[in-house]
């Protein structure tokens, strides 16, 4: 009876937190499906649901969607960069810093914690400046620059836990063996770590995919722009086409979702396995 | 083959010296285990050996060459880790050669030399198999397999066996002394237990706190052992020792006499007197004593035996119909007791 109570409280407070997230989800779909006359009807389901919508996304055929095809282009361009530009930094660091012991890896670590402390809009202006000095504002590369300054502690830090509980007899035993540092690294620290390196390689493109606040300020050429920033393009007009934002942020919202299903077994897994050092 | 000779060797760990000075020489093909408490050094003095730890000062050599300044990999030497330290990603085949692909060696011939001590260690229908299908001696296997397939000059072992069960650690110590003499390489092994030092060694070299003991064959330090340190921690059950006086040939101790070997010391120094439990026999005159437990081993009997406070173990041949409360008399045999000087514990 006891057990039955329990289950029945965590099922009420499970049902109402599950439809309060997936309510807006629900809604994003409606109004992908409606019509424009219909998208405001407050109706549960369309009295007429059409597909227009994404036919009309995928031939551009609206002033917000001239380059739908490029800005997509540039955010998974831009994603996929960050994804393995944080992951060749935060490895490399992660593995000279706990299997290589080198010298002022403590210190990096501290740095790399102390870099929680400061919100990441507090970086925008200076990020905006020196990308600037660099003149490299409006190219995809400040973009994943700045990203990769963003998630490459985060990375560092959970790969470096991960990277502790691999057993250091490991590298004793292949450095008998006649391994060197590169060996070690490529034939044994690699393929035990691979699913961590696929989690946080998973963060950090979602992370870059995502980005609204940086890629605005960075990029502001339609041809360079990503569709994160070009959504936000859609409400700055007195008449905004809901309907085809809504439709919009649904085929923005399919990769990480297809992204997250495909590696569900190594997010969880690899994000908690450096999580608690055991 | 090689021999091994450690020369004035010392290792400091920040500003706490860990070994002071060893100098020890490993003949060619011999078995020599360290032993010793855990922190008495033995394993640093052994990752030292393969290139692990840092030379503090003194120096390593094998077969005449130094060895300080070279990598591990270049010390021909082969380790056998506690843990076993099995690359889990792959297949026990692929353990046992992964050395040899470094070393970039034709993969005929790393197939040759894997079947080959795969055979050796009765490997054969594991070697498809990943480390985590093995059993606990399975790995164990494997790991000794990954250190005979680069036929090195010297074979190191770190507590091989800690890791496993009583029962399998009994039949992997003689399997690993199989090994040893078929394969006649260098041995040197590293445990803090003295059973497996006993039983495998051609020497042994006990170590306490950075510093060798004593070094000798097996029975020599059961026999003769250098000082209190190895007397009590060479053989099983531990020797019985007690503060005694040396009095006309004898030791007066416990409030009797107890016989004395040849005596070289001088009347009335205080002194420790050993005796291991198997020199003490039951007879119907001697030192009085009471029982306190008996334990029955089935072919040989333990008492726990008290006087004036203090218990000894006394061990009898066979079975013993004593019960606990009685009171029996200790005859000890003088031949086989030892006598340390009280104050340094080194044996007089």
């Amino acid at each position: 009876m006891r057990r039955f109570t329990r289950e029945a409280g965590l099922w009420l407070l499970t049902i109402p937190i599950l439809l309060w997230t997936l309510l807006p989800i629900y809604h994003i779909f409606l109004f992908s499906i409606s019509s424009k006359d219909s998208a405001f009807s407050g109706a549960l389901w369309p009295d007429k649901p059409t597909l227009r919508n994404f036919g009309t996304i995928v031939r551009e055929e609206h002033f917000y969607l001239h380059h739908f095809w490029v800005q997509i282009w540039n955010s998974l361009w831009i994603a996929v960069a960050v994804g393995v530009l944080t992951l060749a930094t935060a490895t490399c660091a992660a593995f000279a810093i706990s299997r290589l012991k080198v010298r002022g890896g403590r210190t990096v670590m501290n740095l790399a914690l102390f870099t929680y402390f400061i919100p990441a809009a507090f970086l925008a202006i200076p990020m905006y400046k020196a990308m600037g000095a660099y003149g490299l504002l409006n190219s995809r590369w400040s973009l994943v620059l700045a990203m990769v300054t963003l998630a490459a502690p985060y990375a560092i830090w959970v790969l470096k836990q991960a990277s502790d509980k691999l057993p250091y007899e490991l590298d004793e035993a292949a450095r008998i063996d006649g391994a060197t540092p590169l060996q070690l690294f490529r034939l044994v620290y690699l393929p035990l770590m691979t699913p961590s390196l696929v989690a946080i390689g998973t963060y950090a493109l979602l992370l870059a995919w995502n980005e609204y606040l940086y890629a605005y300020l960075l990029l502001s050429h339609e041809r360079t722009i990503t569709l994160a920033v070009a959504l936000g393009h859609f409400i700055s007009a007195d008449d905004s086409p809901w309907e085809l934002l809504m439709a919009t942020g649904l085929v923005y919202a399919l990769p990480p979702a297809a992204i997250y299903y495909a590696f569900r077994r190594y997010m969880v897994g690899g994000l908690t396995a450096g999580a608690v050092k055991a | 083959m090689a021999a091994v000779s450690f020369r004035e060797l010392k290792k400091n760990f920040g500003h706490t010296r860990v070994l002071h000075g060893i100098s020890l020489e490993i003949a060619d093909g011999e078995f020599m285990v360290l032993v010793g408490p855990s922190g008495c050094g033995k394993s640093t003095l052994l990752r030292m050996l393969a290139g692990l730890e840092e030379i503090s000062a003194g120096s390593i050599a094998i077969d005449d060459r130094v060895v300080n300044e070279l990598e591990s990999k270049d010390r021909d030497i082969a380790m056998v880790f506690q843990s076993y330290a099995l690359y889990p990603h792959m297949t026990v085949r692929d353990n046992m050669g992964f050395s040899l692909k470094l070393r970039k060696d034709e993969k005929r011939r790393i197939d040759e030399r894997v079947a080959r001590a795969a055979k050796i260690l009765n490997l054969e229908p594991y070697l498809k198999r990943y480390p985590r299908e093995l059993s606990g001696g399975q790995r164990q296997r494997v790991a000794m397999g990954r250190a005979i397939v680069r036929d090195p000059k010297v074979f190191l072992f770190d507590e091989p066996l800690s890791n496993l069960d009583a029962k399998l650690r009994v039949a992997m110590r003689a399997e690993i002394k199989a090994l040893h003499q078929r394969l006649k390489t260098t041995t040197v092994y590293v445990t803090h237990d003295q059973v497996e030092a006993m039983t495998m060694a051609d020497r042994i070299a006990v170590m306490n706190e950075g510093r060798i003991e004593q070094l000798g064959a097996p029975l020599e330090l059961y026999d003769r052992p250098a000082n209190l340190f190895v007397a009590q921690f060479i053989g099983s059950p531990a020797m019985n020792v007690f503060d005694g006086t040396l009095k006309n040939e004898a030791v007066e101790a416990l409030g009797a006499s107890w016989p004395a070997p040849q005596n070289r010391g001088g009347d009335g120094q205080a002194v420790k007197y050993g005796i291991r439990p198997e020199h003490l026999q039951l007879g119907r005159d001697g030192v009085p004593a009471e029982v306190v437990v008996v334990e029955p081993m089935g072919h040989e009997t333990e008492l726990l035996v008290r006087i004036n406070d203090i218990d000894l173990i006394v061990v009898m041949q066979g079975r013993s119909a004593h019960a606990p409360g009685e009171r029996i008399f200790l005859a000890p045999q003088a031949a086989n007791a030892h006598l340390f000087d009280a104050a340094s514990g080194r044996r007089i």
